[in-house]
């Protein structure tokens, strides 16, 4: 039987390091973004008027 | 259908487990491995796809940029492959999620623009002042060009978003409005049935047409920075 799997270790070490980055910069917007809706969630259960802002 | 036009874009939870991860995996199962040298009808069939597809994106590229080449083959087959399950009925789309659209665009862009920077400082950096303007206009027009890099994996991910949801939506709509024209009028629902026709095929022709315009969006921003 023939093998025709293409070692994958190359793409993953030499060619995606970029996207890696990438990856990591978007854990960082994810991070950000879930932190201030967690934030707003808990500024909503303890003071509603605080979480709306002072009109 | 639906009780509300929102249904169709809810998280689908299986006993309060979102199973979106089993969903995103799913359409892998629908492409089988080619295991040998001379395969069967349907392998032969999307093996001879994919090198279309492949060589048509990429024999533009130099052979730095060939590298990404099956990076942006996945991307393609996935997109279509999720797009083209999600118009069946009562079906899930991931790709019309705006979260999951902004996983694929952000790490992809970042790294052609990363890459740029690494391997071609100069040119990376003169792409952002276009070819003979004017000297006063300079600082306004780098500006410009920043935000307009920085604008463009917003762009990718919000376009495919919003072309899918919207395609999903009008199609509820409009079939909605064809059952509710049945009772009242037979003509103007058989009108409405009629532009819901049209609007089947186009959308089935949206769901090729985004998966192939996300990926040739990436493999042009490759284009500069390689």
């Amino acid at each position: 039987m023939l093998q025709i799997w293409v070692p994958r270790k190359p793409y993953y070490v030499h060619v995606y390091q970029e996207i890696w980055g990438g990856m990591g910069l978007m854990g960082f917007i994810v991070y950000k973004v879930k932190s201030a809706g967690t934030r707003s969630n808990a500024l909503k259960v303890l003071s509603p008027e605080s979480a709306h802002g002072h009109h | 259908m639906n009780e509300n036009l929102f249904t169709p874009f809810t998280i689908p939870m299986m006993l309060g487990i979102p199973i979106t991860t089993l969903i995103i995996m799913f359409p892998t199962m629908l492409f089988p491995t080619p295991n040998q040298l001379i395969n069967n009808r349907m392998i032969t069939i999307q093996q001879w796809l994919t090198k279309l597809t492949s060589k048509q994106l990429m024999n533009t590229h130099n052979p730095k940029g060939q590298t990404w080449s099956l990076m942006f083959i996945s991307l393609f087959l996935f997109i279509t492959s999720t797009n083209l399950l999600g118009m069946l009925p009562h079906s899930f789309t991931p790709t019309a999620q705006l979260s999951m659209n902004l996983g694929m665009a952000i790490p992809l862009w970042a790294g052609t623009v990363v890459m740029g920077f690494r391997n071609k400082t100069k040119i990376s950096l003169a792409h952002l002042l276009p070819l003979g303007t004017p000297t006063f206009l300079i600082p306004m027009l780098v500006m410009i060009e920043t935000i307009s890099l920085f604008i463009q994996p917003l762009a990718l991910a919000v376009r495919l978003t919003a072309n899918i949801t919207a395609g999903h939506l009008l199609l509820h709509l409009i079939g909605s409005a064809t059952l509710a024209l049945v009772n009242i009028s037979l003509f103007t629902a058989l009108i409405t049935f009629t532009i819901l026709t049209l609007l089947t095929i186009l959308e089935f022709a949206v769901t090729l047409i985004q998966a192939y315009v996300f990926t040739l969006l990436v493999s042009l921003y490759l284009q500069d920075n390689t």
